[in-house]
């Protein structure tokens, strides 16, 4: 019987590759990349500068069958002690109050950074051309919707099982609203999915992932460790251990291009630009949230980011690779410097800015302030007497009046937000690396706060076309706002978000907030 | 606290408050600096807390003395200079079942260095794999 021209073509390959007699696993994956694939004539719908390799090989070997075995036995170690041992001890509410809190913000953000890199490494399957980087970018696919599942469901676990579910359960709701949101998209989204391919692998791969998901993954879990939440271990650690494969994949995008031209030209720049990207909103956004989002400390967080950042990603994966071209990051010596002070400058406008976020924050305790004073010597006079001004005007009391956005303005310190990076900065009353810089463009005026995100901005200004909250919401009546953008809980006046953490204390209302008549101000247009 | 300088608290890391500072921001530290030490995350379980106990501190320890393990909560963190390997064949005879290198990768909660799988061997190492090392495949059947 006459066989078609495909089951022939499949039979002849058959024959000169012929089956491995055992099925070990890697023993299958070698089989299968003998089957090359001619990419002479592919065409990617996502294209890069860079010309990658097509002989660059896969660090895991990973096939299907054992991928989906792998997970299959991590989602069954995870979900079941989730859903019996820890239901069945009461674990969501052991966890201390200012940590469920920070939860609400990690959890949520790290969700968003699953869901766009699905997309991203999607990409990146499109551009690549070796059979095996290929299997590697694909796997990752799977560990992304993997991912975003496990994030969704600890805010679910949180919300069904824990204390003060508003927040854990409709977080993005507040979107439009919460300051953070816009800077965690730009680092979370956009840079992992917008451009050139290659480059977005930096940012995804080689910075994200190798980098600052060793802080965000897995450090965050000594502190929820020490803050009562068994929860948090249990599915982080799950979720890094794909991490891995993750940064075996970036380093393999860089295999791939070792031997191109256009990465002596363009590699650096693109890496420092991923490196600034990327510290500039993870750094003072975990160090706030480890710090000021817990009662019991593990560590200062600037020896965690000296230990994960600067000492074992730039030590061992970047200074490595010095011998090939790779430079430190140029945006280093700001970064250090951020890593020691932007986290304290990001949190005292977190507070001020309280009412527009969708979780609770409290002020440092005497027994914080000394131990932020020990080991960050001269937080006090910066931002240990602001705290003691605030909390002596009742800035946690909703009939005190005041907020403490009002005291940058009495004080004449006016909050810009960063064009690039869209994280807020107070030049006027900072310790970090942030200096004011207005451009002006199209007619429109657009504020800065470092040199790096200044120079990104100057390359492609259309690509940081945002509006932040002051341009958005100009003239408009704070509690109006917060009522518009689902900043209330189920009753419809409630906030999500308060200034303490106190189970007993009183709670302000959208009523509580219109009666100070806050009014959204562009700093700019005073300019 | 261990003296070694892969230690969790190793170097500036002792230091507190002004000293720290001190030394974090000296100019010297300002750039990167080449390191041949590796990190490796094993999330704790039964068999990860057999393999940290038993073989790398245990029968294995001799074979590399720049091996530190700290228990950090939920997870052990170990640093060595070079390379940590663990050999799935003697997983499984330690434990009595069969233990492959992806059921170990279950547990493999984070690296940093180059890490790949040849075999039922899991390896770490400071190595430059695909540039300076050639990544090696199962030999042909």
């Amino acid at each position: 019987m006459a066989i078609s021209t495909a089951t022939k073509a499949a039979t002849d390959a058959l024959a000169a590759n012929p089956a491995p007699v055992s099925v070990g696993a890697q023993e299958v994956h070698r089989w299968m990349q003998s089957f090359t694939w001619d990419f002479d004539k592919n065409r990617t719908k996502y294209s890069t500068k860079y010309k990658m390799a097509n002989d660059t090989k896969e660090q895991f070997k990973l096939i299907a069958k054992e991928y989906a075995r792998m997970e299959s036995v991590k989602d069954e170690r995870q979900f079941g002690s989730l859903q019996d041992v820890l239901t069945r001890v009461d674990a969501a509410n052991r966890v201390h109050p200012k940590w469920n809190e920070s939860m609400k913000v990690i959890s949520n953000f790290l969700e968003v950074g699953e869901y766009n890199a699905i997309a991203a490494t999607g990409m990146l399957w499109d551009s690549a051309t070796a059979p095996e980087q290929k299997n590697g970018y694909l796997g990752q696919v799977l560990d992304e919707i993997r991912h975003t599942n496990q994030c969704a469901y600890i805010n679910y676990y949180f919300a069904k099982q824990g204390q003060d579910a508003a927040g854990h359960n409709d977080a993005r709701r507040t979107r439009a609203i919460g300051p953070l949101w816009k800077g965690m998209k730009r680092v979370f989204s956009d840079g992992f999915i917008s451009g050139d391919a290659v480059e977005c692998s930096i940012n995804l791969q080689l910075v994200g992932e190798a980098c600052f998901t060793n802080p965000l993954i897995v450090a965050v879990t000594e502190w929820a460790s020490a803050n009562g939440d068994e929860m948090t271990p249990t599915v982080f650690l799950s979720i890094e251990t794909d991490e891995l494969r993750h940064m075996a994949n970036g380093y393999q995008t860089v295999v791939s291009i070792a031997n191109d031209e256009a990465a002596s030209k363009y590699l650096n720049t693109d890496l420092n630009n991923a490196f600034w990207t990327q510290q500039k909103y993870f750094t003072p956004v975990l160090g706030m949230m480890f710090e000021y989002g817990s009662h019991f400390k593990v560590e200062p967080w600037v020896k965690t980011w000296n230990r994960w950042v600067y000492e074992d990603w730039g030590g061992i994966w970047i200074g490595r690779l010095g011998k090939y071209g790779v430079e430190s990051p140029r945006s280093l010596r700001d970064a250090k410097k951020d890593a020691y002070w932007a986290h304290h400058d990001l949190f005292l406008i977190a507070y001020a800015l309280w009412p527009t976020g969708f979780f609770r924050l409290s002020l440092p305790t005497q027994e914080e302030a000394e131990w932020y004073e020990a080991n960050y010597p001269g937080w006090y006079d910066m931002y240990g007497k602001v705290y003691d001004e605030w909390r002596a005007r009742g800035c946690e009391d909703p009939s005190s009046g005041f907020l403490p956005i009002q005291w940058f303005i009495e004080n004449n310190h006016p909050i810009y937000i960063d064009r690039v990076s869209q994280v807020p900065f107070c030049p006027s009353y900072c310790k970090g690396e942030s200096t004011l810089r207005v451009l002006e463009y199209n007619g429109k005026k657009h504020s800065f706060s470092d040199q790096w995100g200044e120079r990104m901005w100057l390359s492609e200004p259309e690509r940081y076309e945002c509006q932040n909250i002051f341009e958005q919401y100009e003239g408009r009546e704070l509690s109006d706002v917060i009522a518009e953008g689902f900043g209330v809980r189920s009753d419809g006046k409630t906030l999500i978000s308060q200034p303490h953490t106190n189970k007993d204390g009183k709670l302000w209302t959208l009523d509580d907030i219109k009666r100070i008549n806050c009014v959204f101000s562009d700093p700019l247009k005073a300019l | 606290m261990s003296k070694s300088s892969n230690a969790y608290n190793a170097g500036i890391m002792q230091k507190t408050g002004k000293a720290f500072a001190d030394e974090y921001f000296a100019e010297d530290n300002q750039v990167v600096h080449e390191s041949h030490e590796v990190v490796l995350v094993l999330k704790k379980s039964d068999e990860l807390n057999t393999v940290v106990e038993e073989i790398l501190q245990g029968s294995h320890k001799a074979d590399n003395p720049t091996l530190v393990v700290e228990d950090r909560a939920g997870f052990w963190w170990l640093k060595a200079t070079g390379k940590i390997e663990i050999d799935c064949i003697e997983v499984s005879e330690l434990l009595g079942k069969h233990y492959s290198v992806y059921d170990l990768l279950v547990d493999v909660s984070s690296t940093i260095g180059r890490a790949y799988t040849l075999g039922e061997t899991f390896t770490i190492t400071s190595e430059l794999m695909g540039l300076d090392v050639k990544l090696k495949d199962l030999a042909a059947a």
